[in-house]
């Protein structure tokens, strides 16, 4: 079964093939299931792939599927070959489920657009390039991978391309996934010049061999390169400004940059190279600081915005930030753990989001909103859970994976990362049921206009949502502390310091065994706080906020305006380079010195073509002659010349 | 003796040849073609290759060069018109091009005798076994591939020339 | 010697040849028996198409190995399996585009496709050749089925022209060919190449001006084949009078062929003297790329653009042949490959989109092309990436295996050149592609009648350019297994 891995690939590609060529032609129904179909089968494929790897003992969970050599240039040797393993498994499951469950809802939700046929053949080559990306086991096809997500971001993105806003976004995003994506490739290069070698396989057995020592600076080198890729595709600081503005897309993009691809990619990377990382401690630190102030700085913005999917990017900032944390402190399982989970509940908010979007014909600002309970009840229903999960209350998804981080942080790393943690845990909570309160209770704020549209979404949207709401409060079992399923199973890859070890130390250590159990209702206590400050402010006295926001004005503004990064990058990075690009770069350089030479050369090689075209006199002595010229030339060459 | 007979006869050959390229008369020309081929024929029987002779005399002389002069007389050709020299500045050059190449295969040619290939085939051994059967004997055995490949070359020349010549195809 | 001796021969190493020359009386015999009602004579294509296909399935060593039959003159290797392959796809791509092309010219006749099939034999026994007599017979063959097929076009003078041209000239620098052999053969009494190789080594090399000089005049007379400057003055015009058909097909065969001999001389007969000929062939590589891509430049004619840029083309493998690596070797061999997808494709769309008589052939009747035919379009900018060495394209790998050849052998300054070339070679292949998207139309393209059979050879040319753009791994495995055995 695990031979059939091509086809995971497969299906995506050919949807993204028959949509873009004959996308025009067919039928919008036709498209629309057959990249849904794609994405489907590619799921089943996933899943047997996922059982007969199952089926093997755990230590020979590792397969390679070769497909072809690829390049070959003296010691450089790469073929396209796809790694299946725990890991890459866990990966694809969620990539190909979530995916299929976007696709369904965006048949339903783009039913209108006229890009119908372009959209879906983006979707399919977004997931297609996020598989390979997983899937692939060398570094040099997962960076075509990666490459190719950050096309297809940049495409969806921009996929509204008529709005110079949704232009500028995808614009933004590109660029600044290129920065991350400079380091990445820097560092693939360091990773061939050192280990001779770009094989998942190979590099990390070399690492395990034991020939690096702890803390190497080339090693640290190799990491934070890698890492600085990370940043960018998975939105950390400082490289996170353009995932709030990649809601530009249509929401079901959002939802599937949000959850299913690009942004666990930069997760995944580090998960993929832990043994890399740990043997590179201060790589590791800079990881998880990163991670966490991430976590708490985006929390903080999304606490004042007023745009629903605003709210949900300064949330997935956030989240991934947390999947950080527990990378730096060396608990990849946790750190994937989250991302499954995150995937399950962020597709489901995005998707409510973008059905509440639909049912106001357009509308995203919350302060529009209120009251919408109950004419859209479904979506209200998946969109509390979704809410619940996300603020951390057992026994939903959300709660068993970020307690799991912050147990780790506090027992790996150190109290800062936890109280840092924990207090983004706070902010969380009380910024999601503010979102919660403002658009689906109180009172109704929504405008006549709107009001007479107002309509609870069809079938094929409300499905998904349904099925991932389930998804959001059964997938945190898979992680549930004692019988850790998903920790056995990725053991062979993120290795044995998983956190069952971590929790026998525990119980063996100073801390005592009752630790996960305080920290358990620590955090549950900590969501119960948020929930109950958002009570207070949003439903219970409503005027409330606005008196806070007047006493605090300055940090009110300051959150509002995202701590006015975005200007701060433009005044530091932006507008000197344009600058430059324009008035030295562009003005002088590029017209005056680079135009003007090639033009002077093409000039000159034309002229020099017209003059010796007249040799060409179409006589044929003429042209006898020539080759006894020629003749006498090489036999004086060949008789004299030495 | 030979050496000498051998120069005369060369000497014959050039001079035709040189003749052929000059004469304005096409059917002098073709005279003076004749008057190569016989001498080249010459050449070879003092290099005892009577058979290639033989076969020169009968293509090239017979053959070939009868149909030459039919065609000449039958398409009644007058003296050539004197062509306008569209190259003028060429000939100088040409000229010394010309006596350039020349030169320098002189000057290699007479730095050393050519020898063939001797080992088997002396003189004696050929005039033992006889010239004919010598040629067809290595014609059909070392040389049989190209010997065989030789029947397409007159294939394709032979449809060439149907292919130009004939008015409706 | 009464006895004849039997000799040792293989039957079964020339099948190929038999079955094209067999191929090629049917399709005449059929020509003539068939009744002039049949008219449309599709027949016959798909004649000579299943006589190619026959030969390629035989085209291969009998026991699988490396093979000398007739007394060792005729080498059944993987090189020359490799060129008969290379031959036999130009073969087949030609006769593909030809079959709508010679029936809109009205010269659809029998000896066409006759005159392609003997063609092709002459050019595998240049492959194959072991000795220089048959490599000279093979050329022959090959040479003069290709003049008779330029001037097919009988009734069009510029036709007649060209074919003349390239017969004068041809048998002009066959003389020197000639001329060259018979002083190697005087020289050192052999003809077979592993015999001349023996023979110069047991001297330690070659210092016999003689042989020298019979090794330069062989160097002119294939170089003509191959069209490097200085003896490539007939390309143009014969290219441009030829049927559009037979000038892609003659700027893929002879040339792979030419070069196939050129290799096949120089390193397995005068391998020991590569001192001695490598500085001729760099001088010439030089002449021939600058040469072919300096005046491509001023061309405003499509066919005429091609023709230079085929003389542009044998300038780099040139390169490749002056390095005289296995690299190069078989660098040449993939670049052949590559050249002769993109070359016949180009020239497949030119035929689509020319008229009777040469109609549209200029470089501004492409305007607008890219709006109109936009799948014709996008094939043509393919080719002309690929010509230009644009990855992931054919010619960019090929041209990469090359320049890296001349490194490897130490020839830094001519890959340099190789590189500078290329660079300008971009400027006129770029310019079509800016044409065909950039400009108004200036002309109908309405009606245009694309054959089953040219839509065939244009996709196959688009999948093999592509094909060897992005997995050239295996191909390029196969050409190095067919380097080994030429030394």
């Amino acid at each position: 079964m695990l031979n059939l891995v091509a086809l995971i690939l497969l299906f995506p590609l050919i949807g993204t093939v028959i949509n873009g060529l004959a996308g025009k032609r067919l039928r919008k129904e036709t498209v629309g299931y057959l990249a849904c179909g794609a994405i489907g089968l590619s799921f089943l494929v996933s899943f047997m792939v996922f059982i007969g790897l199952l089926q093997l003992p755990p230590d020979e969970r590792l397969f390679e599927k070769h497909l072809f050599r690829w390049i070959e240039s003296g010691s450089f040797i790469s073929a396209a070959a796809l790694q299946v393993d725990p890991l890459s498994v866990v990966m694809i499951l969620v990539i190909t489920g979530v995916g299929f469950l976007i696709h369904l809802y965006s048949i339903g939700y783009m039913h209108h657009d006229k890009g119908y046929h372009r959209y879906f053949c983006y979707l399919n080559l977004f997931v297609f390039s996020m598989l390979l990306l997983v899937l692939s086991n060398n570094f040099l096809l997962m960076f075509i991978g990666w490459e190719a997500v950050g096309l297809c971001s940049y495409l969806l993105i921009g996929f509204w391309f008529e709005k110079k806003s949704a232009s500028d976004a995808a614009k933004k995003a590109f660029v600044v996934n290129r920065v991350g994506d400079f380091g990445f490739a820097l560092g693939i290069m360091l990773i061939f010049l050192t280990f001779h070698s770009i094989d998942f396989t190979e590099v990390f057995s070399a690492v395990s061999h034991g020939n690096f020592e702890k803390g190497s600076f080339t090693v640290t080198m190799i990491t934070l390169l890698l890492f600085i890729g990370a940043t960018g595709k998975s939105a950390q600081i400082p490289l996170y400004t353009w995932l709030p503005d990649a809601m530009e897309g249509p929401t079901p993009v959002s939802a599937l940059i949000h959850a299913a691809t690009m942004v666990t990619a930069g997760v995944y990377m580090i998960a993929r190279c832990n043994a890399l990382y740990l043997l590179s401690p201060f790589t590791m630190t800079v990881v998880a600081s990163i991670g966490v102030i991430t976590a708490l700085f985006a929390a903080s913005v999304g606490l004042v915005q007023n745009d629903i999917k605003r709210v949900l990017a300064y949330s997935t900032i956030s989240q991934l930030g947390y999947m950080f944390l527990a990378c730096g402190v060396g608990a990849f399982t946790a750190g994937v753990f989250h991302l499954m989970t995150h995937a399950f509940f962020k597709a489901l908010l995005f998707l409510a989001s973008g059905s509440v979007i639909h049912a106001l014909s357009g509308e995203q600002d919350i302060r529009k909103m209120g009251g919408l309970k109950p004419h859209i009840p479904v979506t209200y229903k998946t969109f509390l859970i979704g809410t619940v999960a996300i603020a951390g209350i057992p026994p939903f998804a959300g709660f068993f994976s970020k307690d799991e981080i912050l147990l780790e942080a506090l027992v790996r790393g150190n109290f800062i990362y936890w109280s840092l943690g924990a207090f983004a845990a706070l902010l969380t909570a009380f910024y999601m049921f503010r979102l919660l309160f403002m658009t689906f209770h109180g009172e109704c704020r929504v405008d006549h206009h709107a009001m007479e549209h107002l309509h609870e979404s069809p079938k094929n949207m409300t499905l998904p949502l349904v099925a991932l709401a389930g998804l959001s409060f059964v997938g945190g079992f898979f992680g549930i502390p004692g019988a850790n399923a998903l920790e056995h199973f990725l053991a062979p890859v993120l290795g044995g310091h998983g956190h069952t070890e971590v929790r026998g130390a525990v119980s063996a250590g100073h801390h005592g065994a009752w630790l996960p159990y305080l920290m358990m209702v620590i955090s549950t206590a900590i969501a119960l706080v948020g929930i109950f400050l958002a009570y207070q402010m949003y439903i219970k006295k409503p005027g409330l906020s606005k008196k806070l926001a007047e006493r605090f004005r300055l940090i009110h503004k300051l959150l509002l305006n995202k701590y006015y990064v975005d200007e701060i990058y433009d005044a530091i990075f932006i507008n000197p380079t344009k600058k430059i690009s324009t008035q030295v770069l562009w003005k002088v350089i590029d017209v005056r010195m680079i135009d003007g030479s090639v033009n002077g050369i093409a000039w000159l090689v034309g002229r020099i073509g017209s003059v010796l075209r007249h040799l060409q006199t179409g006589y044929i002595r003429n042209y006898a002659f020539y080759i006894v010229v020629g003749c006498i030339l090489i036999i004086v060459l060949a008789v004299f010349g030495r | 003796m030979l050496a000498y007979l051998f120069y005369i006869v060369a000497a014959i050959t050039v001079t035709t040849a040189v003749y052929l390229i000059f004469e304005k008369n096409p059917v002098f020309g073709a005279l003076y073609l004749i008057q190569t081929m016989v001498s080249l024929a010459v050449l070879y029987i003092l290099l005892e290759a009577q058979f290639v002779a033989a076969v020169q005399i009968i293509v090239y002389a017979g053959a070939i060069m009868v149909l030459f002069l039919f065609v000449i007389m039958l398409l009644n050709l007058d003296i050539g018109e004197e062509t306008k020299n569209a190259l003028p500045y060429q000939r100088i050059p040409a000229i010394l091009m010309g006596i350039a190449l020349f030169t320098i295969i002189c000057i290699v040619i007479r730095s050393k005798l050519l020898q063939g290939k001797q080992d088997q085939y002396t003189t004696a051994f050929v005039q033992g076994v006889g010239n004919t059967k010598l040629i067809g004997n290595l014609l059909f055995t070392e040389y049989l591939l190209p010997f065989e490949i030789t029947s397409i070359l007159l294939f394709v020349a032979a449809i060439g020339a149907i292919m130009l010549a004939k008015r409706k195809l | 010697m009464t006895n004849v001796s039997i000799m040792t021969f293989n039957i079964l190493s020339i099948l190929p040849i038999l079955i094209l020359s067999g191929f090629g009386m049917i399709v005449l015999l059929v020509d003539v028996l068939s009744s002039r009602r049949l008219g449309e004579k599709n027949l016959l294509a798909y004649i000579s198409l299943i006589g190619i296909i026959l030969a390629a399935i035989f085209a291969r060593s009998p026991a699988g190995t490396t093979l000398f039959s007739f007394n060792e003159s005729f080498a059944i290797d993987n090189y020359s399996l490799f060129f008969n392959f290379i031959f036999l796809l130009s073969t087949g791509l030609t006769i593909l585009i030809s079959h709508s092309y010679i029936k809109r010219e009205e010269i659809n006749h029998g000896e066409y496709y006759a005159l392609i099939l003997f063609s092709t034999i002459g050019m595998m026994l240049m492959a194959a050749g072991a000795d220089l007599l048959n490599i000279f017979i093979g050329l022959e063959v090959m040479s003069i089925s290709i003049y008779i097929l330029t001037g097919f076009k009988r009734s069009k003078l510029i036709s007649n022209e060209a074919s003349l041209k390239y017969f004068l000239l041809g048998a002009f620098a066959t003389g020197f060919l000639l001329y060259g052999i018979s002083l190697v053969y005087g020289s050192t009494g052999a003809i077979n190449l592993k015999q001349i190789a023996s023979f110069i080594a047991s001297k330690g090399g070659i210092s016999d001006p003689v042989l020298l000089m019979g090794m330069g005049l062989i160097i002119i007379g294939l170089g003509f084949k191959v069209a490097s400057v200085p003896f490539h003055a007939w390309v143009p015009d014969v290219y441009e009078g030829a049927p559009t058909a037979i000038t892609a097909f003659m700027s893929v065969g002879p040339k792979a062929a030419g070069f196939a001999a050129f290799l096949r001389i120089l390193i397995t007969a005068f391998g020991s003297a590569h001192d001695e000929w490598q500085k001729i062939i760099y001088i010439l590589a030089i002449l021939t790329m600058t040469t072919g891509n300096v005046i491509a430049i001023a061309q405003t004619n499509i066919k005429r653009m091609l023709a230079y840029s085929s003389i542009a083309h044998a300038g780099y493998l040139l390169i490749a042949l002056v390095s005289a690596n296995d690299m190069g070797v078989s660098g040449t061999l993939f670049y052949m490959l590559a050249y002769t997808f993109m070359n016949i494709g180009a020239f497949a769309i030119v035929i689509v989109l020319s008229r009777k008589g040469d109609e549209f052939i200029q470089i501004n009747d492409y305007a607008g092309l890219g709006f109109k035919h936009p799948l014709l379009a996008l094939a043509m900018t393919l080719f002309m990436f690929s010509m230009a060495g644009v990855p992931p394209t054919a010619g960019f790998v090929g041209k990469f295996y090359i320049f890296s050849a001349a490194i490897k052998s130490g020839y830094i300054g001519l890959a340099v050149i190789g590189v500078i070339n290329s660079v300008i070679s971009v400027y006129y292949y770029l310019r079509i592609t800016v044409i065909m998207y950039m400009k108004e139309p200036t002309r109908e393209f309405a009606p245009l009648t694309i054959s089953p059979l040219i839509v065939a050879a244009i996709a196959i040319s688009v999948i093999g350019t592509l094909h060897l753009g992005i997995f050239p791994s295996k191909v390029m495995e196969i050409a190095q297994q067919a380097t080994l055995m030429l030394k």
